[in-house]
């Protein structure tokens, strides 16, 4: 696993019409992890992940990936957005979506050619969707539309990772298959930050995790910070039916 | 045809033909991305505001050339087009409110100004008013060629500028993270919006242009599963809807060309959503009808051999009565159409008993749904 930092996050401050939504945010991302970010409902998860994106402007605060800014780093850092964010009735085939992770690199005016097509085809390979090449968007279920997104997101070839609920409304199997590649990803020394809301699975699937909740609860190793106390402090007293399983005496 | 003949002899005919294809094709290629954004409306916010800038670009230099008057077309629908989105972006205004106030607005505006010119000028200098609603019989050579040229430069830059228009109208946000600068191609395609919009004016007029941006693409979309074809297909119907319908009101007297294109638009709409394999109307009925006449012969195919084998005799005959008790619809037709396939047989009177394929069919749908 790598030493180095792959985002490190200063004092952010994102805020709505004088509602701040994330609060003098500290973290820092190893590289090389598969993190977690949980919270309750409006507790700034995707916020945080558009502000490093510079998707939103904060009101305050420094963010750094391997020790520049994003947009000198933007090649490296690939994005998942949650999947109801876009029209699936779009014109266009699985894999044109997929290709379009790579319109940044093909330059102005110049059109996507057979190199382009056969990167697209191995990434949606990756996800086990290759039959799906020339299927209309239209016509995928949730899990497939979920694993064209990712494979958008492979075929940059970037360092990191930003995935906003990749296992939303997706089905078990698509579930462990998604899982699958993000390890994988991560054994080749990728750094990847998901957010996540299924509270049950964090141990199983994540190394490190940050819990947020409008402020940052806490950040780190799973098993330092993934704790009872943390959990109620980002989640108040609803935890109990959150969490069937107690961390157990390390807790307090 | 008469018409066809005239179309190639008559000076009048043939701009009327050409000027109403040319903003077809341009209205109808860019209206594609305009729909797919969600942005119809945008479309007839701006060519009700371009009516002012007509109507000032005319007080100011006193030309009716179409390039002065689609200047001031363009500058006003652009104004709009800004205030729009910096005061949704700025203040908490929604934006269709922002849309509809921009659009009765500079809509009055150019209503007032319109009155004005028709009763302080004279009676040569009238005729801003077919803005309204168009007059496709009054195009000339020289509007037609002014059309073509900003029509194409738009078309142009849209294949130029393809796929970040396509990164634009599907997912503008992933759009900025590959570095795609989202808002200037934003800003393009609003301009090109804009030039689709006031090439149309004279021909179509204010109050019924958005119509040649959104019908075609809603037509094409029918069609097509791809953009580009899609694109093409919106091009060739908004260019089909100008032609004849610039044609039917060129040779009918009194008949205003804007409502006959979009009427004639309206037909290829009507024709696309009831037609169109897949996504038509009459397509899908058909499916679901077939589907559910399948779902319904199988389930009767399976209840008579469910009943025989709890006399452990799969071929042993019923009576209709104890099927109509487990279907949804009547059992008599059923098992007729299920006789016509030879999976059952009629033994005497209202009994009926599977055959040999039939047994296998049934079996076989058991293990299926297993």
């Amino acid at each position: 696993m790598g030493m180095r930092t792959a985002i490190e996050v200063r004092d952010l401050t994102v805020a709505y019409r004088d509602k701040p939504v994330l609060w003098d945010i500290d973290v820092t991302v190893p590289s090389g992890v598969l993190m977690a970010i949980v919270g309750p409902n409006g507790a700034g998860k995707t916020t945080l992940i558009k502000a490093l994106l510079n998707l939103i402007r904060p009101a305050a605060g420094h963010i750094e990936f391997f020790g520049a800014s994003y947009e000198d780093r933007r090649q490296e850092v690939a994005y998942v957005p949650q999947r109801g964010s876009v029209d699936w009735d779009f014109p266009t085939s699985c894999l044109d979506v997929v290709m379009m992770g790579l319109y940044g690199r093909i330059g102005w005016i110049r059109r996507p050619g057979r190199k382009e097509r056969g990167l697209a085809r191995e990434a949606l390979e990756k996800v086990g969707m290759e039959s799906f090449a020339d299927r209309q968007i239209s016509q995928l279920s949730g899990g497939q539309q979920q694993r064209v997104f990712l494979a958008r997101a492979l075929v940059q070839d970037a360092e990191v990772y930003l995935m906003d609920e990749p296992f939303q409304g997706v089905d078990a199997t698509t579930e462990r298959a998604i899982i699958e590649l993000l390890r994988d990803l991560r054994a080749r020394d990728k750094t990847l930050v998901v957010v996540h809301h299924d509270l049950q699975t964090v141990t199983e699937y994540f190394d490190h995790v940050m819990l947020l909740n409008v402020r940052r609860i806490a950040s780190g190793p799973v098993e330092e910070v993934f704790t009872d106390e943390n959990l109620r402090l980002a989640y108040g007293g609803r935890i109990a039916f959150l969490r069937s399983e107690p961390v157990g005496a390390t807790a307090t | 045809m008469d018409l066809i003949h005239q179309l190639f002899t008559d000076y009048t005919l043939r701009m009327v033909a050409l000027g109403s294809a040319t903003l077809g094709v341009v209205s109808g290629g860019l209206g594609t991305y305009a729909v797919l954004r969600g942005q119809s409306l945008l479309g007839d916010a701006i060519s009700h505001a371009a009516l002012p800038g007509i109507a000032v670009a005319y007080l100011l230099t006193g030309s009716k050339a179409p390039l002065v008057l689609m200047l001031g077309a363009a500058g006003a629908g652009w104004l709009a087009t800004l205030l729009i989105m910096s005061v949704t972006e700025t203040t908490r205004v929604k934006y269709d409110s922002m849309l509809g106030l921009m659009l009765s607005v500079f809509f009055g505006i150019g209503l007032v100004l319109l009155t004005y010119i028709q009763h302080s000028a004279g009676a040569s200098q009238a005729g801003l008013d077919t803005f309204l609603f168009g007059q496709a019989a009054a195009l000339i050579q020289r509007d037609v060629v002014t059309m073509a040229a900003l029509g194409g430069g738009a078309l142009v830059l849209m294949v130029v500028f393809w796929k970040e228009l396509k990164v634009l109208a599907f997912d503008p946000e992933f759009g900025r993270t590959i570095g795609l600068p989202m808002r200037a191609v934003d800003i393009l395609l609003t301009a090109l919006l804009v030039v689709a919009i006031v090439i149309g004016l004279q021909t179509v007029g204010v109050v019924l242009m958005s119509a040649m941006l959104i019908a075609p693409a809603a037509a094409g979309r029918q069609w097509t599963n791809a953009l580009g074809i899609m694109v093409v297909l919106s091009a060739l119907f908004g260019a089909a809807a100008g032609v004849s319908g610039a044609l039917i009101s060129s040779t009918t007297s009194g008949l205003p060309t804007g409502p006959t294109i979009v009427l004639c638009m309206g037909a290829i709409v009507a024709v696309s959503f009831l037609f169109a394999p897949r996504r038509g109307l009459i397509w899908r009925w058909v499916r679901t009808r077939r589907h559910a006449g399948r779902f319904h012969l199988e389930a009767a195919l399976l209840d008579l051999y469910e009943l025989g084998m709890q006399h452990e005799d799969p071929f042993r005959p019923h009576e209709v009565g104890a099927l109509d008790v487990m279907s949804a619809v009547p059992a008599r037709r059923l098992l007729e159409r299920l006789e016509a396939s030879g999976l059952v047989r009629r033994v005497g009177g209202s009994r009926w008993a599977l055959t040999e394929s039939g047994l296998q069919e049934a079996r076989s749908l058991k293990e299926e749904r297993a």
